[in-house]
């Protein structure tokens, strides 16, 4: 019976991925009905992300599988997933460790950041996880309300608080960073020495190409960027360059879409005024995080 | 006053020395003299002589450290003095006694003559009595005074099992291995995670890097490193003809990052890759492709890594498994440099080299090295046995040491 169901995973994955995928499943749960559960699932397309999590095991009746939150290793930190907020990306976690080894924060002055676009939190919780306890006060904005439940739900797993004054910690409001009353409706608090964002950055044309996983499963509003992907890029260039948004010698930190690092850093470095532009590479050699200083 | 004393405790430590010396004839010394064989008085004689003979220079050297001490007793170097001759008092407590006991026995030796034979038979008994004492002494209390500490007791293990000729076979051998190690990790109370591992379609498991963690788990598991071979009928032969497989152990110090250690290579020289290609990556691609490859440049060491779900922790683990590699080799280096200096034979830690053998017909596990047999397969897999090798090896290695000593004095 296990073979059968290695077999349907292999058919829809390839024989490599599907027998590691398979042993992650076991791990989660070796019961026939779960592994049945998670095969089938993962086989129609659904992201593993949102299959593997360690309330799965908890739950009795396979037909609430759907609503239990899947997880997903990011850094050291373990994240609850819950569709249709973004998963976390490898690409993601490997720029966001970097920028902590980058960041110089000292807790005698702490720094504060504004996450635009946080999604699951994974960007501020990570900072928050690396960098020493006092040091910084992240805010994460978004758009989406499941977004901010899993974003406060995966600060309170990993233990960081919204208030502190010996601990690193984080907060979340809604907010449409691409509205014109933002950010004076967000509630935040400016300025700000740290903006990050993984912004939506998929043009429309592309968007049609992506893979059922994602288009199925995940938030469009968390992945398409308008029509050439860059709508995003100018908003938070319009925004950190008004008066005051800023602290000087602030620093920005942008996620980018393949092919999209030359544009953006010409959108920081024109429209934005910022300097000292940096586009970093991710582990498979694509320019993916574009830096910016004020 | 204090230097009088000296003098004496030296004349005497020097006449007690050529007493001893002159007793037995030289002979080769057997180095591999192990516990299946009792070495002949002789070359025990020797061995005893020499044992003493580099007790004598430690004690020496101590006395030298105490004369050296200034009057205030208070500098740095007075303090570090102080400390090494603390830590040489058992040293010094063990040549007390043994001369202590020599000039029992010459007291002994003169009423061995004696007119009286009541008195006689009291000195012989006496005299047997202190000769046990002595050999205890030299034998037993002395060398384990003699041996350095291990240098790597503090170090956790990292196993890695390889499965080699036999197929399927090998494979399910290197599962009864696997489980074997667990077993003994448990029982320990060490810390044990696999790690890596991968299943072999035909059953059992191809290769899996377990790390072990605890006090001297790596001083004890080390000795496990080479091929192991297993004699049986595979589950898998109908015509029920007996195979020989073999499954290959390499046991390194587990090297996490502490940030203490030094660093064993410069991350300059290290490639990092990753496995697949994502296409366009990041929001484009939601398939978890984890895979991490390193490549340490000098040394031509790749590590690869893909059991987790997250890069991050496959690269964290394959740096591990790199720092563990290098420290190894680091470690053999010192061995081989430390020996090239000598002529003497020396045992090699060629890891190609078969060390052990489990026969399931004859229900024993030989192991080559030391040519120990225990005739209870079952308990090697299953219970206590391995724990009879892996002390067997321990004193093997220490003896090894010891004779090392010997042949430098």
């Amino acid at each position: 019976m296990a073979s059968k169901l290695f077999a349907t995973l292999a058919a829809s994955l390839g024989p490599a991925q599907a027998s590691l995928e398979f042993k992650w499943m076991i791990q989660q749960s070796p019961k026939l009905q779960h592994l049945t559960d998670m095969v089938t699932r993962r086989s129609r397309g659904e992201p593993l992300q949102y299959i593997l999590g360690e309330s799965l095991v908890l739950s009795k009746s396979p037909n609430l599988l759907t609503s239990i939150p899947g997880s997903q290793p990011f850094g050291p930190l373990n994240l609850l997933t819950r569709p249709p907020v973004l998963i976390p990306r490898p690409e993601t976690e490997h720029w966001v460790i970097k920028l902590a080894d980058r960041l110089s924060a000292s807790s005698a002055q702490p720094k504060s950041l504004l996450d635009l676009g946080t999604g699951s939190g994974c960007i501020p919780l990570l900072l928050c996880h690396l960098l020493p306890q006092g040091s910084l006060r992240a805010h994460g904005v978004d758009i989406s309300t499941h977004a901010l439940q899993l974003a406060t739900d995966n600060a309170t797993l990993c233990a960081i608080p919204p208030e502190s004054t010996s601990k690193n910690t984080f907060t979340v409001s809604l907010g449409n960073f691409l509205s014109p009353s933002f950010p004076d409706d967000a509630k935040i608090n400016l300025p700000y020495d740290i903006i990050t964002s993984n912004p939506p950055y998929i043009p429309w044309d592309e968007y049609l190409q992506l893979p059922r996983s994602v288009t199925a499963y995940e938030d469009p509003k968390a992945l398409f960027g308008g029509p050439t992907g860059l709508d995003f890029y100018h908003a938070i260039a319009r925004l950190v360059r008004r008066k005051h948004f800023l602290r000087p010698g602030a620093i920005v930190a942008l996620e980018v879409g393949h092919g999209q690092a030359q544009a953006v850093e010409r959108i920081m470095r024109l429209d934005a005024h910022m300097r000292d532009t940096e586009i970093w590479s991710d582990p498979w050699g694509k320019e993916r995080t574009v830096l910016a200083h004020l | 006053m204090f230097v009088t004393v000296m003098e004496n405790k030296q004349r005497l430590f020097m006449l007690s020395l050529s007493r001893w010396i002159r007793t037995p004839v030289g002979s080769r010394l057997c180095r591999f003299a192990s516990h299946l064989h009792r070495p002949s008085p002789t070359t025990s004689d020797t061995k005893n002589a020499r044992i003493m003979r580099i007790l004598g220079k430690r004690v020496q050297e101590r006395t030298q450290l105490s004369s050296q001490l200034s009057e205030e007793m208070s500098s740095a170097a007075d303090i570090s003095r102080l400390k090494q001759l603390k830590e040489s008092e058992p040293l010094q407590a063990a040549w007390d006694e043994w001369i202590r006991i020599r000039e029992l026995l010459e007291e002994t030796n003169a009423l061995l003559e004696d007119s009286d034979e009541a008195m006689r038979a009291l000195a012989v008994e006496e005299h047997q009595s202190l000769n046990k004492s002595l050999t205890e002494l030299v034998e037993t209390t002395v060398p384990a005074l003699l041996i350095p500490p291990s240098t790597t007791s503090h170090l956790s293990a990292m196993l890695e099992l390889k499965s080699g000729v036999g197929g399927s076979e090998s494979s399910l051998f290197l599962a009864n291995l696997l489980r074997m190690y667990l077993r003994l990790a448990n029982v320990r109370r060490w810390q044990a995670s696999v790690v890596s591992q991968n299943e072999n379609d035909g059953g059992g498991i191809k290769d899996a890097i377990v790390e072990v963690k605890g006090e001297g788990a790596y001083d004890a598991l080390r000795w496990e490193s080479g091929v192991h071979r297993v004699q049986r009928v595979p589950a898998t032969e109908a015509s029920g003809r007996v195979h020989t497989s073999t499954v290959a152990a390499i046991v390194l110090p587990l090297m996490e990052e502490t940030g203490t250690t030094e660093e064993l290579f410069n991350m300059d020289d290290v490639k990092v890759e990753v496995m697949r290609s994502r296409g366009a990556g990041g929001q484009h691609v939601n398939k978890t492709e984890s895979a991490v490859r390193l490549t340490h440049v000098p040394t031509g060491i790749t590590v690869s890594m893909q059991d987790e779900r997250s890069q991050h922790q496959n690269r964290r683990r394959a740096f591990t498994v790199l720092r563990s590699r290098l420290m190894d080799q680091k470690i053999m280096r010192e061995i081989a440099e430390r020996r090239a200096t000598r002529q003497n034979l020396v045992r090699t830690a060629d890891r190609s080299e078969k060390i052990r053998t489990y026969n399931y017909a004859q229900e024993r596990v030989t192991d080559h090295r030391i040519g120990l047999t225990l005739k209870n397969l079952s308990s090697v897999l299953e219970g206590d046995g391995l724990e009879d090798f892996i002390g067997a090896l321990q004193k093997d290695h220490a003896e090894t040491v010891l004779e090392d000593m010997l042949s430098d004095a």
